[in-house]
């Protein structure tokens, strides 16, 4: 094989996508070629920046409201335009529970539309300290919030009477410094629920300085090892790093170290381990890694085992 | 801890849960399609985004591969997964947009000043001295090499770039890629090689 194909399998093994029938004959090239090694030193580098950087590109929180918004009003479009022998309730009448069913749902759209003009939304009170939307409620619903997820509990085309449940998302804008309690709780509260992983990485970021208060420790813990994302993860393990010998935090990064997908994230988990460690009971828990298929960990454990066990 | 496993569970997707929606949708049911949409709209308008680099752009490409799925979608046949359709839906609404740039000449922009600072230290030199522990430089050269990279993506082919996207920043493996893009595996890893070597060859020598 010629250095140009070894590099290509640099390329595919730094992405885990390496047969491992390959790998053994890659590590021994490696060895003894200068230049690949070099080259591989390089690309690791260029992923561990790019790794890095990844989290930097997330998409902007509002933007996946703005589409699935438009996207809606196109489908409205579409529905409206469509000839009425083509709207679902009416192409499949010919079956007589079909039938029925489109009976039903003539019934539900008449009485949801009797309890919507005589009807208010319940909206859970505000959250201490919020800012209330300025405009008030149209029919019921928030005019400057939307309605997502709405399905229908429960039907009686005879009373007319229909429940309706789905979750209203209204615009909060909350300003206050991080030392204030209620401000600490939503960045927490951000971390494990934002489902924009820019958010969660904005909020592990301003975390990451207060890992010293339980409740935040706990939740850069649960981002380490729950959050799909690899920056929040990165910048939990960056967070979590001066708690290191705390059994919690330790068990944490083992868990990383162990299961991570992320090499990356798997390196730190074992330099955040080792750096200010000498436990022999570590040591230990590290011996297995000395034969660890990444060669960083494998080293790392290699020299950390040799020195403390 | 609950959101977290909550969150944990909605990311298993049920195969024959999501065969039930699909066929839902394709008689003609919204809710359905809205419920296919909210399970992958996530992941392709991260895709769309980091493609496009705009906020505008990856709109439009959400906008289309959805429209274009839910006007198609009688003609699913169940013959890939549905998240390797609607993926290869995205990537070619993606790619066309790309390639209108082109012809329309327009800079790609992310929305970012890239102009070069002469007392910056060289990538090369970032990239040389990154080691795999945690050190202050490196965070704080972290947004200066962020630039960086985006101008270095700029100098990928369109499947390269689409190929380098799904893998690095979306996480598929190259199998599926190779399926989105309509080729092979092998397809998928050269893109990928060719990528790799083009990004490192240009951030090594900034």
């Amino acid at each position: 094989m010629t250095c140009r194909e070894y590099q290509h399998q640099i390329s595919l093994f730094l992405y885990e996508e390496l047969p491992e029938d390959q790998q053994p004959g890659l590590e021994s090239h490696l060895q003894q070629c200068d230049s690949c090694r070099h080259a591989f030193e390089e690309e690791k580098g260029l992923h561990y920046v790019l790794a890095e950087d990844a989290a930097a590109f997330d998409i902007p929180s509002d933007l996946l409201v703005q589409s699935r918004h438009e996207l809606a009003n196109e489908l409205d479009q579409i529905e409206r335009k469509r000839p009425w022998w083509r709207i679902p309730t009416f192409s499949v009448v010919f079956t007589p529970m079909r039938l029925l069913e489109s009976g039903a749902l003539i019934a539900m759209g008449l009485a949801l539309g009797v309890y919507v003009s005589n009807q208010r939304a319940v909206v859970a009170p505000p959250v201490a300290g919020t800012t209330q939307p300025e405009s008030g409620f149209t029919a019921g619903l928030p005019a400057n919030g939307s309605v997502s997820n709405l399905r229908i509990v429960s039907a009686n085309p005879s009373s007319g009477q229909v429940e309706l449940a789905g979750e209203i998302v209204q615009p909060l804008r909350f300003q206050g410094s991080v030392g204030d309690d209620t401000v600490r709780q939503l960045l927490v509260n951000a971390l494990s629920d934002a489902s924009n992983s820019g958010s969660r990485l904005r909020a592990v970021e301003i975390l990451a300085e207060r890992a010293n208060e339980d409740t935040i420790k706990n939740a850069l813990i649960q981002a380490l090892i729950y959050d799909e994302n690899s920056g929040v993860r990165l910048k939990a393990i960056q967070g979590l790093r001066p708690y290191a010998a705390q059994s919690e935090v330790e068990s944490a990064f083992m868990h990383s170290l162990q299961h991570d997908v992320e090499p990356g994230i798997r390196i730190e988990a074992i330099e955040a381990l080792t750096r200010n460690s000498r436990d022999a009971h570590l040591a230990k828990q590290l011996e297995p890694f000395t034969r660890d298929e990444n060669n960083v960990i494998k080293m790392r454990a290699l020299q950390f085992v040799g020195t403390n066990q | 801890m609950e959101a977290i496993l909550k969150r944990a569970a909605h990311r298993v997707h049920d195969s024959e849960d999501e065969k039930l929606l699909i066929e839902q949708a394709q008689t003609g049911s919204r809710e359905a399609f809205e419920e296919l949409v909210r399970r992958h709209d996530r992941d392709i308008l991260r895709l769309a985004y980091h493609m496009l680099g705009n906020r505008e752009e990856a709109r439009e490409v959400y906008q289309e591969t959805f429209l274009k799925a839910y006007r198609s979608l009688n003609r699913f046949r169940f013959e890939s997964s549905f998240y390797t359709w609607i993926y290869r839906i995205a990537t070619n609404v993606s790619l066309d947009h790309l390639r209108k740039r082109q012809t329309l000449r327009e800079e790609i922009s992310y929305e970012s000043d890239t102009e070069s600072h002469p007392d910056r230290p060289a990538l090369k030199d970032t990239l040389a001295a990154t080691t795999y522990y945690s050190n202050p430089e490196r965070r704080l050269y972290g947004k200066e090499v962020g630039e960086r990279i985006k101008e270095a993506l700029k100098t990928l082919s369109e499947k390269e770039r689409l190929v380098f996207e799904l893998r690095h920043y979306q996480g598929l493996r190259l199998k599926m890629i190779g399926e989105i893009m309509g080729s092979t595996e092998e397809t998928a890893k050269n893109y990928l090689f060719r990528a790799t070597q083009k990004l490192r060859a240009f951030l090594t020598n900034v």
